[in-house]
């Protein structure tokens, strides 16, 4: 199969619905990770690789909506209790239990490149995995744009911003994790969709 | 409340421990990561990330050509089949993807599905069962009105049902809806009337069948082609292989089960 059709496969799912699920708890994690933001996201996109493939290629990974929920509520803790002042230290776990929450609630766009590698998926070794990777790192290109605008914002503009960024990413995944505990992800998902279509 | 466990400075360098300038506390190693160096940084990682797609580029490419030939290989007593006409439904249908399928062995026997049950009903049939249509080659395809890749899938699907249902083919579309706006039966018969579905749909509001049929690996779309005895002979996820789909049909409606 081909790898640039599938990367610009990934890029088309950026600008999706089905891909919000993925791209709001991440950005998320980055908002509130604030000066960790790039090794937050690059563990939440690691964190999205290894559930996704493990899922899709039927080698297991398929948790339940408890397991999900607690996932997400351990990397908000993670990110926002006092107690953890080492954000640098706790960005990595947080950002790799977020990732991995966020696969196992994601429904993808399935197109004909991305078709194939599902289908694919289950006979294919650790090529699957590269190929994955591939198509993520369009799906997730938003999160990388975040992770490095982050770093170019002037300091100034950033110190100013980051408390309300914290909020804002913080807020947002411990109602996920909520939605997630009492059932109401798929719900949440469907609102985000058609936020997203109304936008 | 939140604690970064240094005063501002430059982006990465802070999220890496790095010093943040005088007043900062903390004792830590190494100079901040300048913006120049973050860019350079970030076009290394782009060069080698294009040498990784490069590299498995060239090994898929590799793979594909060795499956051709196996397939190739595979193929006996080619069998033309003539293409016609676009479709008589659908906004934009395309161009037949072949002019000539060619028929290889037979579609090999996949794994029992179960009959669909717990359904909220049928729109577009007098049928009230997947067995209804036994003795049919039937096209069972999962999807959602609402989901962009199953809307890509018809005019493609329009094509081969116009092609192949006078001659004894049916489609059943099982209607999974993803959101809420989706279950109402009345969205789903207007949203098929808009979109050119002529074909029976069954509504598995509940997800059931969508569930048992594919496991843990559920997708919307995702087609079954089963034969005439009822047996899986055909499992594809998204879009795609449209020549796969109709090749598959194609074979058992010539040849039989």
């Amino acid at each position: 199969m081909s790898v640039f059709p599938l990367l610009a496969e990934g890029f088309e799912s950026a600008l999706m619905a089905c891909s919000l699920i993925l791209l709001v708890p991440g950005a998320a994690v980055g908002l509130t990770a604030r000066a960790a933001a790039i090794p937050a996201i690059a563990s939440f996109a690691i964190g999205v690789l290894g559930l996704s493939w493990l899922r899709f290629s039927e080698r297991g990974g398929d948790f339940s909506p408890l397991v999900i929920a607690v996932a997400l509520m351990a990397a908000t803790i993670l990110l926002l209790v006092p107690l953890i002042s080492r954000l640098d230290v706790a960005a990595v776990p947080a950002g790799l239990l977020a990732g991995g929450a966020a696969a196992e609630l994601w429904r993808p766009c399935v197109g004909a490149e991305f078709g194939q590698l599902l289908n694919e998926l289950p006979d294919r070794g650790l090529s699957g995995l590269g190929l994955l990777a591939i198509y993520l790192v369009g799906t997730l290109s938003p999160l990388i744009v975040l992770a490095a605008l982050h770093h170019l914002v002037p300091d100034r503009i950033l110190e100013k911003l980051e408390p309300a960024w914290s909020v804002v990413g913080g807020t947002a995944l411990a109602l996920l994790s909520l939605a997630t505990a009492l059932g109401f992800h798929d719900e949440l998902v469907g609102k985000l969709f058609e936020w997203s279509v109304a936008v | 409340m939140f604690m970064t466990g240094a005063t501002p400075a430059t982006g990465w360098a802070r999220s890496l421990g790095g010093s943040t300038g005088a007043g900062s506390g903390v004792e830590m190693i190494g100079e901040p990561m300048s913006r120049s160096q973050f860019l350079a940084a970030l076009i290394v990682v782009g060069a080698l990330g294009a040498l990784v797609v490069a590299r498995v580029q060239s090994g898929a490419e590799a793979g594909a050509g060795s499956d051709q030939e196996a397939a190739a290989e595979a193929a006996s007593e080619p069998k033309p089949i003539t293409g016609g006409e676009q479709a008589a439904v659908g906004a934009t249908p395309p161009a037949p993807q072949t002019t000539t399928l060619v028929v290889a062995e037979p579609p090999p026997i996949l794994e029992d599905k179960p009959a669909l049950t717990d359904l909220d009903g049928w729109l577009q049939t007098e049928a009230t069962s997947l067995d209804d249509f036994s003795g049919q080659v039937r096209i069972v395809e999962f999807w959602t009105f609402g989901c962009f890749n199953c809307k890509n899938r018809l005019p493609y699907t329009q094509e081969i049902y116009r092609r192949w249902q006078p001659e004894g083919l049916e489609i059943i579309a099982v209607h999974a809806p993803e959101f809420d706006y989706e279950k109402d039966p009345e969205a789903v018969a207007a949203a098929a009337a808009d979109l050119g579905v002529v074909w029976p749909i069954a509504l598995d509001t509940n997800k059931t069948n969508f569930r048992a049929w594919q496991g843990s690996r559920r997708f919307w779309p995702r087609t079954y082609v089963l034969d005439q005895e009822g047996r899986v002979r055909y499992d594809h996820i998204g879009e795609g292989d449209y020549d796969g789909l109709e090749t598959t049909v194609a074979q058992l409606i010539t040849n039989g089960p």
